[in-house]
């Protein structure tokens, strides 16, 4: 997992000093139409995309901070956002 | 009744003392004998230190002085640096021999006890930080001083970058209090091709040109 991240308040950094957190799924389901089916998707499932996703990290071993980036997950790297966010 | 409270620094240095001196519970060593060129490791754990948090802190002023705008900027004063962490997060170091007044505000962490501080001064500072460290602490884009949070030595770090010039330097760490003796046994044994020291605060003010 040799690759680097580049973090809104250090800077770029090695993937070493992150904690992955996840796929980014978006806010929270709405609670008044929430059922156990719709939070255990929200929870449980991935959609693991093979291409850029977004997706949460921690860095661990700096300042703390809970951001997130896209990544390629064919070439494990780093790119800027080309999805279309409007259209999920 | 008087109560004497005895505090212990987590880091213990092997070395012969020349001057101690107890200050705030704190057992000190100002000087310890010898006079080699170093590099040292200096303990600074008695040092206060307070954690600032909060949504403004352009408004906050730890002793009438501003908060550095960016993350990884420090201000330093006489006896006192200030560093900034992030939007809402700063730490502000106190390095007079009096105990300062701590501000009954709820910005202010006293972490003085949850931490280690050491020092590493003198020449080849920069080759053993770099054993030690994957982060490039010698970046020509940064001029001293400033403030990396980071792994030195895989622990959790606030690295200080104070003082560089060629190969000689000042470098403040502070960590998590538990690292205490693996981050110095770390240190002394990175640093003894150098023939690494343990120093007092001496040492350190003299850096520092306090």
């Amino acid at each position: 997992m040799a690759f680097t991240i580049v973090c809104p308040v250090c800077g770029i950094r090695r993937s070493y000093e992150f904690r992955f957190g996840g796929e980014d799924k978006g806010p929270r389901p709405e609670e008044d139409t929430l059922t156990p089916a719709t939070w255990c998707e929200y929870v449980h499932l991935n959609n693991c995309v093979a291409g850029i996703q977004k997706e949460w990290w921690f860095h661990r071993d700096g300042c703390g901070s809970w951001f997130t980036i896209y990544r390629d997950t064919t070439i494990n790297q780093q790119v800027e956002n080309s999805i279309d966010e409007t259209n999920p | 009744m008087t109560v004497n409270l005895e505090r212990r620094s987590p880091v213990t240095l092997k070395g012969r003392p020349a001057k101690t001196e107890i200050r705030d519970g704190w057992r000190i060593v100002s000087r310890y004998s010898g006079n080699a060129q170093g590099p040292h490791i200096i303990d600074l754990s008695h040092f206060s230190r307070w954690d600032i948090q909060d949504d403004a802190l352009e408004q906050v002023e730890p002793y009438g002085s501003k908060i550095p705008a960016k993350p990884g900027q420090i201000f330093m004063d006489i006896n006192l640096l200030i560093g900034r962490l992030n939007r809402t997060q700063a730490i502000a170091w106190h390095f007079a021999p009096e105990k300062p007044v701590f501000p009954q505000t709820k910005a202010f962490t006293d972490i003085t006890d949850a931490a280690v501080a050491i020092a590493l001064t003198g020449p080849w500072v920069f080759d053993l930080a770099e054993k030690l460290c994957a982060l490039d602490l010698s970046e020509p884009d940064k001029n001293p001083p400033f403030l990396v949070q980071g792994p030195f030595s895989h622990v959790p770090c606030h690295i200080w970058v104070l003082h560089h010039e060629d190969s000689r330097g000042c470098i403040a760490l502070t960590c998590s209090r538990g690292y205490a003796g693996d981050m110095v046994n770390g240190v002394l044994e990175a640093g003894a091709q150098w023939g690494i020291l343990p120093e007092g605060e001496d040492r350190f003010r003299s850096w520092m040109g306090w």
